[in-house]
C-alpha cells in the first residue's frame, strides 16, 4: 500500500464514510430507486477493507451486515455472513485490486458484489422461502458503478496516491 | 493467497472468516427457530428511528416545494369537490349511526355479542424494504401509540398490510403482495370466500378456486372478516387475470392490490378495541 491512502484514511474518514453510508441508506427510497439502490453499506466497507484492511475488517462488515438485515426486515444475519465473504474475497485480492485503475477496479468488484449477493440469496432462501424474481440482482449492477464512482474520486482526490502501488 | 495479511500474532483470514461465518450463521438459526433476537431488532429501531425521521425531511421538503407551485384553479377545484364530498360522506355517516344503533338493538335483542369498536391511529409511512424474500415497510408509530401485532393497516383505497413487529416508536408491516401472506377474503360480486395469497412484485393471487367457480376479470376482492383479525369488507385486490389450466382442479386468479402499496405515505392502523370478556 502506498503513503497517500494511509494518511487519507484516518479513523475520523473512516466513521464519516460509514456514517453516511448508513444515512444514505435510511432515505425513503421506493420504486426504481429502491430497486436500483446499490448496497452503501457493503461498497464502503469493501472500499475500506480495499485501503484499510488493519482496521476495517469482518467486526464492522458483520456489524454492518446486521444493520443491513434490520433495514430490509430480513432474517439477522443474512447480509451479515454475506458481508464477511465480500471482505473475505477483497482481503484474497486485495494486493491485485490496488494495481487497477477506476474502471477495471471497478469491474473486478463486480464478481465480488455478485457473490456477496448470492450468499444473500442463498441464506435467505435457506432460512425463509424463494425470493421473488431477479430484481435482487440490481445492487450489483449500481454498486459496481458506485464503486468505480468511488474509485474515480479517490484517485482525483489522492493525485497518484492509489496508483503509486503500480 | 488468504495468508499474505497475517502477522505474527493475528489469525489469518481464513479462520477469522470461519469464526464470524459460524456467529453468523448462529444469528440466523436464533433469529428464524427461536425468534430470540427481537430485543436487538428493537434496539437498532431505537436508534434508527431518529435519523430515518430526520432523514425523510428532504422529501417532505421536495414535496412541500413541489405543492407550493400547484395551480390556484387547481386547488378551488379540489377545494369544491372536496366541500361537495364531505357533505355526502355526512349523509351516509348519519345513515351508518343510525344503522349502528338499530344494529346494537338487534343484537341484543338476539343476544348476540356486540362487534368491538374501531379504533384508528395515523401512520406515516418512513421506510420501505427491498421485495426480495417479502415486503416490509416501517411506519412511524409503534407500541407507544397502542400498536400490537396482527393489527391490519389500510390506506384510502384498501387493505394494505398487517402488523407484524412492534417496537416502542415504530412498527414493521407485511404488505399484503408479501410472498405467503394470506388474507381471507370474499367476491364482492358473489360473496364466495377465498383465500388471496401474496406472490410478491406488489401481486397477489387468489388460491383454491375451483375451476367452475363464477369468477370474472375485474371483480373485486374484500375482507370476508371471517379471520377476526380483518373486519369484514376492507377492499383488498382487483382481479387482473384468470388462467385455465387442463392439469389442475383449480384456477390460476391473478389480482392486483388495491391499495397503493408502494405509493401510500400516509395510512391508517385499525386497532380494535380488545373484546371485553363475556360475565
Amino acid at each position: 500500500m502506498s503513503s497517500a491512502p494511509r494518511e487519507a484514511g484516518s479513523w475520523g474518514r473512516i466513521l464519516g464514510t460509514l456514517g453516511l453510508a448508513v444515512l444514505l441508506t435510511q432515505l425513503p427510497w421506493s420504486g426504481w430507486a429502491l430497486a436500483l439502490r446499490p448496497d452503501f453499506l457493503l461498497i464502503v466497507v469493501l472500499f475500506w477493507t480495499l485501503h484499510q484492511p488493519t482496521r476495517v475488517g469482518f467486526g464492522a462488515a458483520f456489524l454492518l451486515g446486521l444493520v443491513s438485515d434490520f433495514q430490509d426486515g430480513a432474517v439477522f444475519g443474512q447480509h451479515a455472513v454475506a458481508y464477511l465473504v465480500g471482505v473475505y474475497a477483497m482481503l484474497f485480492l486485495r494486493l491485485r485490486l490496488l494495481q487497477f485503475d477506476p474502471l477495471r477496479q471497478a469491474a473486478q468488484l463486480f464478481p465480488i458484489l455478485l457473490a456477496v449477493q448470492l450468499v444473500v440469496l442463498l441464506v435467505g432462501w435457506l432460512a425463509i422461502k424463494p425470493p421473488t424474481g431477479l430484481a435482487i440482482f440490481m445492487p450489483v449492477l449500481s454498486g459496481t458503478l458506485l464503486w468505480f464512482v468511488i474509485a474515480l474520486l479517490q484517485r482525483a482526490w489522492h493525485g497518484k496516491g492509489m496508483r503509486g502501488a503500480e | 493467497m488468504p495468508g499474505q495479511l497475517m502477522f505474527a500474532r493475528r489469525l489469518g483470514p481464513t479462520a477469522r472468516l470461519a469464526i464470524w461465518f459460524a456467529i453468523g450463521m448462529t444469528c440466523v438459526v436464533l433469529d428464524t427457530r427461536y425468534r430470540a433476537l427481537e430485543g436487538m431488532r428493537a434496539g437498532f429501531s431505537v436508534v434508527l428511528q431518529p435519523l430515518r425521521v430526520a432523514l425523510r425531511t428532504p422529501a417532505d421538503v421536495a414535496s412541500e416545494i413541489g405543492g407550493f407551485f400547484t395551480r390556484h384553479r387547481l386547488l378551488q377545484k379540489e377545494r369544491d369537490a372536496l366541500l361537495a364530498e364531505r357533505t355526502r360522506l355526512q349523509i351516509e355517516a348519519d345513515r351508518a349511526e343510525d344503522l349502528a344503533r338499530e344494529n346494537a338493538a338487534l343484537r341484543t335483542l338476539l343476544g348476540l355479542q356486540s362487534r368491538p369498536g374501531q379504533q384508528v391511529v395515523r401512520a406515516a409511512l418512513l421506510y420501505q424494504g427491498h421485495d426480495w424474500f417479502g415486503q416490509k415497510i416501517v411506519l412511524d408509530h409503534g407500541a407507544a401509540a397502542g400498536l400490537r401485532n396482527g393489527l391490519p393497516v389500510v390506506d384510502d383505497a384498501g387493505l394494505m398490510g398487517q402488523v407484524t413487529r412492534v417496537f416502542p416508536a415504530s412498527s414493521e408491516v407485511t404488505l399484503v403482495s408479501s410472498p405467503e401472506q394470506l388474507t381471507p377474503v370474499m367476491l364482492e360480486r358473489t360473496g364466495q370466500r377465498g383465500l388471496a395469497a401474496g406472490v410478491g412484485h406488489g401481486r397477489l393471487e387468489l388460491r383454491y378456486m375451483p375451476v367452475q367457480a363464477d369468477v370474472r376479470v375485474g371483480d373485486r376482492l374484500l375482507t370476508s372478516g371471517i379471520d377476526r383479525i380483518y373486519p369484514a369488507a376492507l377492499p383488498v385486490a382487483r382481479i387482473s387475470r384468470i388462467v385455465r389450466s387442463q392439469s389442475s382442479p383449480y384456477l390460476r386468479v391473478e389480482c392486483v392490490p388495491l391499495a397503493g402499496l408502494d405509493r401510500a405515505r400516509a395510512v391508517l392502523v385499525l386497532a380494535a378495541r380488545p373484546q371485553e370478556a363475556r360475565p
